[in-house]
């Protein structure tokens, strides 16, 4: 009984089946009465877990890259203090795993799990697609995140520059480890 | 009991599991970047800061400097007469930037360099403590001719050229000291010296993310003529999306490059100090 226990204990960490990527895509996308504002970050890490469905992401925050500098050092200095919170992260599940069959055609799948960004974390639900690629794992999502959920705040001066809640895209292509 | 005893600890193992993939992602250290912000504009109140123009794009920045304030409501403290100092500066790499100015001080133009030759860093890993950057300047007075200026062209140039050493030491504290070589090519008086030396110190504190306090102020290194005064500044620096303003105090009206250096004629005690405020502008292009 105990030896049984001991395995079914190790059996989820030893017979381990992860995808992952340190090259993953997400880009943001702001549309605000006064401009559109698009940045692209091409150093996200992701971790795909194929036993249990589990997944997680890290993004440094300073790998966002805008087309204007200045801009680029006011999302890190002022709104996502990336000295102070230097990485997104989230980690969840693919809700109903088991059930899953991802094949070589986009599968539609739902993520339920906690995102942290600016030190706030929160639970969310969202849907995107799996498709087999190769011999990897492709993963698309596109969401929407509200700054003031994460504490980010938006100066009056600027909430015309700044949409209220913002388009997230991510893209990553997993790799098995 | 057993069943709900094998739900728990499958749900535990689950929860587990998620941590243990943000681990193991976590397990490749972030590389050190350069640091970001250490001043918010190029300028601290009158010195040059370790800031460049950023990368493509066009700053504009005035100098605004008011006359004494000594008159009191007679002239409403200064006022009511003005010295400007207007230049255009562009950076063409985030580490090389260029720029024109031009003042309204004996109708002086400009032209400047100025290039990040090492960058402070920090994150995880091998990082490097200071950031250093060279600032060159010439000025080309532009005065009708007459007897001091003469035909020579040659008289109406000067130079400044400033080794700028600086360190972001947390979020609200930043410190410079910048050696600085001013050569005038036609000094006032047979025995003024044409090369003198100084060091500039300045430095901020950040109040809140968009609001700081800034103090500049030079020190001559080698003689100087008695009616020498320390050039000093005192400001704010007021951040609002593409704008820098610095509202401040000090005793060097001039408007050219570096006159607070040399040329700084007031004094606290006899209250012949200045308004001023910098406006900075970006364009992106």
């Amino acid at each position: 009984m105990k030896k049984i226990f001991l395995f079914l204990c190790c059996a989820p960490l030893l017979a381990r089946d992860l995808y992952i990527t340190r090259s993953g895509a997400v880009s943001f996308y702001s549309h605000a009465p006064m401009e559109d504002i698009v940045a692209v970050n091409k150093q996200a890490s992701c971790m795909l877990d194929l036993e249990t469905g589990s997944l997680a992401f890290q993004v440094p925050i300073r790998g966002f890259i805008f087309p204007n500098a200045l801009m680029q050092e006011h999302f890190n200095e002022n709104y996502l203090e990336s000295h102070q919170f230097p990485k997104a992260t989230f980690k969840g599940n693919i809700d109903h795993w088991l059930e899953l069959k991802i094949g070589p055609d986009p599968q539609d799948v739902a993520v339920t799990g906690t995102l942290t960004i600016h030190g706030v974390s929160r639970e969310i639900s969202e849907s995107g697609t799996l498709a087999r690629a190769g011999g990897g794992i492709n993963g698309l999502a596109t969401f929407e995140v509200a700054p003031a959920d994460y504490d980010i705040r938006i100066p009056k001066i600027v909430r015309n520059n700044i949409a209220r809640k913002i388009q997230v895209t991510v893209n990553v292509k997993l790799q098995q480890k | 009991m057993i069943r709900l005893f094998l739900f728990l600890f499958f749900s535990a193992i689950k929860i587990f599991s998620q941590d243990e993939l943000l681990d193991l992602l976590n397990e490749e250290p972030i590389e050190p970047l350069p640091v970001q912000a250490t001043f918010k504009a190029t300028r601290i109140v009158n010195s040059q800061s370790v800031e460049l123009p950023r990368s493509k794009m066009l700053e504009f920045m005035v100098q605004h400097r008011f006359g004494t304030v000594e008159n009191g409501f007679y002239d409403l403290f200064g006022l009511d007469e003005a010295a400007v100092h207007y230049d255009l500066k562009y950076g063409l790499h985030e580490r090389l930037a260029f720029g024109l100015g031009r003042s309204s001080w004996q109708k002086t133009y400009d032209v400047m360099i100025k290039a990040k030759l090492i960058r402070q860093t920090e994150g995880q890993g091998k990082t490097f403590p200071i950031t250093v950057v060279i600032f060159s300047n010439m000025g080309i007075n532009a005065l009708r001719k007459d007897a001091i200026v003469k035909d020579n062209f040659a008289n109406r140039i000067r130079y400044l050229q400033q080794l700028i050493v600086g360190r972001k030491f947390n979020e609200s504290v930043s410190l410079q000291v910048v050696p600085t070589w001013s050569h005038k090519n036609l000094v006032p008086a047979h025995e003024d010296e044409h090369d003198l030396f100084s060091a500039v110190l300045g430095g901020r504190i950040m109040v809140t993310r968009r609001f700081s306090i800034n103090a500049d102020i030079s020190f001559p290194l080698g003689d100087r003529p008695d009616s020498f005064k320390n050039g000093w500044g005192l400001g704010c620096d007021i951040e609002t999306g593409g704008h820098v303003f610095q509202l401040l105090l000090t005793n060097a009206r001039g408007g050219y490059e570096g006159a607070y250096i040399e040329d700084a004629s007031g004094s606290l005690s006899t209250g012949e100090i200045f308004l001023g405020f910098n406006i900075t502008r970006v364009f992106s292009i």
